[in-house]
């Protein structure tokens, strides 16, 4: 992508974003306690002045991005496929979803047994039988090391459970 | 305590198998991890970081400092060998490492990098010791006034490792520093952006944020572009370094060991430049300049001790001062927060044989360096050849594991996927992520450093100019801002001239 339509980007969601915490959520997401005197001891103060920073640099960014020269020529995509790549994400960016509920009810073991050979699978290894023992072997690995070792208790769900 | 007293309570904290052993895993570990393409010491230093909780601290310190060691020099290993440096610092290593390699002598050059990758990080090691403590003591006196501009001179030096957009730097820092706001206030114990829900009261975790940031976007870019950092592996021929060789780029070893110690003090500069500097005066005082970037031994050997010589400078700062010299170093800082000890003037009163017995712990990695390295750089074949498709599903489920583990929570791996997806974004809109980092960990510090100076002064701003320190660091503060400043319009007009010059063509 081209600097200027990064800077452009930015500049707008940094604006948008440092109106939306000065607007919605500092006012109703962060407290105050009534006795508070002084503005510059106030919880709210340090958010306010970031909001406030992050919108000054938006703002800085916009102004940059157009004073900035248009490219005569496309910068080509860094891949083959863009709209395959952009599929993959979102396979990912689900996989990723699924995952939160499935960890306490299948259990860390076999949840990431699933997303190891998923993710393998996504980025269409070279190497399919290795990738598969390996996402039998890690997640067992690391369970026996922080289960057994340094003592932690994963979470292992309602169906298989392990020693 | 004296000393001797300290250095004998450090030796008696760290000479047993365990301490030893740690370093020496963490060394190869670093190494190896350095050496494959796609993986960085930063990442592997955030993925060793959830090993270390049931450790003793300083074993799990040792064993963080060995990745780092063992990670800055294993990046050199991609760059000779296929043209991609493992860390940036290793970027200046490319340019006389891989003609060697293109010549057929990649031994010799992997093996001179080794060389002045180990003198390098000896001599940093010994700067540490020597300037540490002393800094720490001058620092004793500090009140909180005091850190507040000290912090506040540390995050303008975020420009540093702002690559090359300052705004883009200024805007990630941004967002770290309201990230850091979530949870409890400091001072009066009200909610911010909490959303009702009690998990959010102690803010975001930090090692979530962190491998969030630093390890998933390596993911999502695989899944974006599987075929990336795909290179084509040289031979290592029959030519070693010998002595000779060594001897005779010995005093640019020293040279740049010393411009890495310098930089590498001062928070926020990092490996790269003190890489490309100390590259930059060997060729200006060498009297094979001509040869410089067609395979120049000393070229390697420069840019090696140039990058090494920060590693144990940039802890300077970090143990002396607690403020983390770069991304590592913040990485660091956090693993000493969870094993409850606080970096900084107070640690070297309060324990001494922890901060003597880690000195005693990196001057020992130096030598491991030199073991582990001498195998790594004839197993790199193996290491390379590691599969992306198989080692990066593996590290994503190393991230979930280690995030959990940090406090039995669930919701970190939440927020770890969801930073994941934030730094894969900050990566594709070119915002550099370190300052994030830096800004999330020193954020807290300087709002409750500011706050305690106010409720001191009874609201008075006259207290952040009580003495000279103060001043000294509103001083520095200021010349920093000046030099960005003026470094900033010179790049527009720079930029301007050379659009005047390309329209007139």
């Amino acid at each position: 992508m081209e600097d200027r339509r990064i800077h452009l980007q930015l500049g707008i969601s940094a604006i948008i974003l440092s109106l939306l915490f000065l607007v919605v959520l500092i006012p109703n997401w962060v407290s105050s306690p009534s006795n508070v005197s002084k503005m510059i001891l106030s919880p709210l103060m340090w958010p306010n002045v970031i909001a406030g920073a992050t919108g000054l640099i938006g703002a800085a960014l916009l102004l940059g991005a157009l004073r900035m020269p248009r490219l005569a020529t496309e910068i080509p995509p860094d891949t083959d496929d863009p709209a395959r790549a952009y599929l993959r994400l979102f396979v990912l960016a689900l996989i990723l979803i699924v995952t939160m509920p499935l960890m306490p009810r299948l259990g860390l073991v076999w949840t990431t047994m699933g997303v190891s050979a998923l993710l393998a699978l996504l980025v269409r290894t070279s190497h399919p039988k290795t990738a598969f023992i390996c996402a039998i072997c890690v997640p067992l690995v690391l369970y026996a090391f922080f289960a057994h070792v340094a003592g932690v208790a994963i979470p292992q769900g309602n169906f298989v459970r392990l020693p | 305590m004296s000393f001797v007293d300290n250095v004998m309570a450090g030796l008696a904290l760290v000479a047993n198998i365990e301490s030893f052993l740690a370093l020496f895993i963490g060394v190869a570990v670093g190494t190896v991890a350095g050496a494959i393409p796609g993986m960085s010491a930063t990442m592997a230093v955030a993925l060793t970081l959830p090993f270390t909780f049931a450790m003793a601290p300083i074993t799990g310190i040792l064993l963080l400092l060995g990745v780092y060691k063992g990670g800055i020099f294993g990046g050199s290993i991609p760059a000779i060998l296929i043209r991609t440096p493992g860390t940036p610092a290793s970027s200046a290593t490319i340019l006389d490492g891989y003609p060697l390699a293109e010549k057929g002598q990649a031994g010799k050059a992997l093996g001179m990098a080794l060389w002045a990758s180990c003198t390098a990080d000896l001599i940093s090691n010994l700067s540490l010791i020597l300037f540490a403590g002393w800094l720490a003591s001058f620092a004793l006196s500090f009140g909180p006034p005091e850190f507040f501009t000290l912090i506040l001179f540390s995050l303008t030096i975020i420009a540093g490792v702002s690559g090359d957009s300052l705004l883009r730097g200024a805007l990630s820092a941004l967002l770290g520093l309201m990230l850091a706001t979530i949870g409890l206030d400091l001072i009066y114990g009200t909610n911010r952006f909490t959303f009702g829900s009690p998990t959010l009261m102690g803010g975001l975790n930090f090692i979530a944020v962190l491998i969030g940031l630093f390890a998933l976007p390596e993911i999502i870019a695989m899944v974006w572009n599987p075929k990336a950092h795909e290179g084509k592996t040289r031979t290592l021929g029959k030519n070693w370094v010998t002595f000779a060789d060594y001897k005779a780029s010995f005093r640019t070893i020293v040279r740049g060991s010393f411009i890495g110690v310098f930089l590498g003090s001062i928070p926020g500069i990092g490996a790269a430049p003190a890489a490309f500097l100390s590259y930059s005066e060997a060729r200006r005082k060498s009297p094979n300049k001509a040869n410089f970037g067609k395979g120049e031994l000393e070229g390697v050997a420069a840019a090696e001790a140039g990058n090494n010589g920060v590693a144990g400078a940039t802890l300077i700062p970090l143990l002396a001062l607690g403020v983390p010299g770069d991304v590592i170093t913040a990485i660091i800082l956090g693993a000493f927060m969870i094993h409850g000890l606080q970096p900084g003037p107070i640690m070297f009163v309060m324990n001494a044989d922890i901060i003597y017995g880690l000195f005693i712990g990196l001057i020992v990695s130096s030598v491991f360096l030199f073991i582990i390295g001498t195998v790594a750089i004839k197993g790199f074949k193996y290491v390379a050849d590691i599969p992306r498709g198989v080692l990066f599903p593996a590290v994503m489920v190393l991230c979930i594991y280690g995030v959990f583990a940090v406090n039995n929570n669930l919701f970190d791996v939440g927020v770890m996927f969801v930073m994941g997806g934030v730094g894969y974004l900050m990566m594709r809109y070119k915002v550099p992520s370190a300052p994030f980092l830096i800004a999330f960990i020193l954020g807290p510090l300087l709002e409750d450093n500011f706050r305690q100076a106010m409720l001191m002064s009874n609201s008075s701003p006259a207290i952040l100019f009580r003495g000279p320190i103060t001043w000294f660091f509103w001083l520095l503060t200021a010349i920093t801002v000046f030099a960005i400043a003026r470094a900033g319009f010179k790049t527009i007009r720079n930029a301007r001239a050379a659009d005047a010059e390309a329209e007139e063509i």
